[in-house]
């Protein structure tokens, strides 16, 4: 369970990051936080595993306030809620595998991941999840020689290396086609579904927040002005969110299902 | 009728063209001063004169009959001197490495003292940077004696001063959102180092060292005039003793041997980035 009682963030330029929010999110949620760029939506979605530092309020993960955490403490924590980012931050030298086995740096001792001496579980594991989001014949590829789709399947399957509780997502499919995005966020829907990890998806094309959260978050200039089941959102509910008429930039579109959306869903 | 419609005409600076005509002016004085005090000093009569003529004449074609009695010799020197291109350059690199992370803006941190730290590393290898291996060498000489690690020394420091500044560049341009997703996935600062930012930066580190050896090797055949090892030596005794024959093949020798060498490394580095 992840809380947030009044958190605010006050960038040391002064920008208001986030006013006041108050949120709960229940384990094996697939919560989508909707709203316009600068919106605060990156903000919050990093203030959960403390890429950013929120400046007041508390955040607690099942409990315990990660506020106050040391050091190491918060690589423990970091551990547990794994990171999905826009630009998949893979190392473009480095081979898929390489790269998917680094879920597991915060486990293993520092010399050890060094000397590349991974347990065979370990390295199971990695291949297992590659198996996952089906890339697994690319695992000894430079990961630059793949596309956008891929580089970001194989970011996914970094995180389940991580055995995270909950994944993080900001912006995964803001610079995918169409097609590739629902591949994305249908990956990303079984896992949520298949090992009931809470997932927080940051998205801001709306046909794709209503297809596939449980849940929606909308924010506006730092605050939280929406946050209801999706069955409670219309078209006015985003109109409010985004405090303008609804327009074709919104929607991401492109969903005619597609063979291989088909594979994954079924 | 077409009428084509043509850009308007480009706005008359008149700061610009007084800029333009002073500093022509000012040029055209300064070479003109220049001129004036060599011809002064110059004895044109005698570098154009038949002795000079003659001396060309001697010394040319005996350049090129080529005296090959001390070739093993030569060969050895010639090795020497690679070695002591190779080691220095090794030096530098090994030294250059953690100079290059302390003078990476992006990795010593926005706190007070992280930027001193940063300011000081970078001028001190902005300061290393301007002497020449060749004053350098006269240093080292000067306090171990003649002796090829005099000139091993002279090498590693005046590369130390590129390559430091060269691979701090690297680290700079590194991929943060990398760095980001480490963080993110409980990484500790070491494993950050090893996952994160050296595989994106070795590449470079090594076509630079590569790229520096080059010069190493250009700027260390030269040392041994000074006595600080290498093929110098060699050269300056032959010409003492007016072996234009031996100079002749050393330079010969010291042309192919740099030639492959700088084919091998733009084929090196050509593969490695």
């Amino acid at each position: 369970m992840i809380e947030c009682k009044d958190l605010s963030l006050v960038y040391p330029d002064g920008t208001q990051g986030l006013k006041n929010v108050n949120i709960t999110i229940n384990p094996g949620e697939f919560v989508v936080i909707v709203g316009l760029s600068g919106a605060g939506k990156s903000t919050l979605i990093r203030s959960l595993n403390r890429l950013v530092q929120p400046t007041s309020g508390g955040l607690y993960i099942d409990g315990e306030n990660i506020l106050s955490l040391k050091p190491n403490e918060l690589r423990k924590l970091r551990t547990k809620v794994g990171m999905i980012f826009q630009h998949h931050n893979l190392v473009k030298r480095n081979t898929v595998m390489k790269n998917v086995i680094a879920g597991r740096l915060g486990y293993v001792g520092t010399l050890r991941s060094l000397m590349n001496l991974y347990s065979k579980e370990d390295r199971s594991l990695a291949y297992e999840n590659l198996k996952r989001v089906s890339i697994e014949e690319k695992v000894h590829t430079r990961a630059d020689q793949l596309s956008g789709g891929q580089q970001q399947r194989v970011s996914i399957a970094r995180v389940l290396t991580q055995q995270p509780n909950v994944i993080l997502a900001d912006e995964p499919v803001a610079s995918l086609d169409p097609p590739t995005s629902h591949q994305v966020m249908n990956y990303l829907r079984k896992i949520n579904r298949e090992d009931g990890i809470t997932t927080i998806v940051n998205l801001h094309f709306i046909d794709m927040a209503m297809e596939y959260a449980d849940r929606i978050i909308g924010m506006r200039a730092g605050q939280v002005v929406f946050d209801g089941h999706v069955s409670e959102v219309s078209e006015r509910t985003f109109e409010d969110i985004y405090d303008r008429k609804i327009k074709e930039d919104d929607l991401r579109g492109g969903n005619e299902p597609y063979e291989s959306n088909k594979a994954i869903t079924s | 009728m077409n009428t084509s419609v043509l850009p308007p005409p480009k706005p008359k600076r008149w700061k610009s063209f007084w800029i333009k005509t002073v500093s022509i002016l000012l040029f055209s004085v300064l070479i003109g001063w220049s001129i004036l005090g060599i011809a002064g000093g110059l004895n044109i009569e005698r570098v154009f004169s038949m002795t000079t003529i003659e001396r060309a004449q001697t010394v040319i074609p005996q350049l090129l009959q080529l005296n090959g009695e001390q070739f093993g010799r030569i060969v050895g020197l010639i090795i020497e001197t690679l070695a002591i291109a190779f080691t220095g350059c090794l030096m530098a690199t090994v030294f250059s490495v953690p100079l290059g992370f302390l003078t990476a803006k992006n990795m010593m941190g926005n706190t007070w003292l992280g930027q001193v730290v940063h300011s000081f590393f970078k001028v001190w290898l902005n300061a290393t940077r301007t002497f020449p291996e060749i004053l350098l060498a006269l240093i080292f000489v000067a306090s171990i004696g003649p002796s090829p690690f005099a000139g091993v020394l002279a090498i590693a420091i005046g590369s130390t001063g590129m390559l430091g500044k060269l691979f701090g560049e690297t680290i700079e341009t590194v991929d943060m959102a990398v760095v980001e997703a480490m963080q993110a996935n409980g990484a500790n600062k070491v494993q950050i180092l090893f996952y994160a930012i050296l595989p994106q930066v070795i590449p470079e580190f090594l076509s630079y060292a590569i790229y520096r050896f080059e010069i190493d090797v250009r700027a260390s055949t030269i040392l041994g005039v000074i006595g600080a090892g290498g093929i110098g030596t060699l050269i300056v005794i032959s010409a003492a003793n007016r072996n234009w024959g031996e100079v002749g093949l050393i330079v010969l020798c010291i042309i192919i041997v740099v030639t492959v060498i700088d084919y091998f490394s733009a084929f090196i580095r050509r593969k490695l980035v």
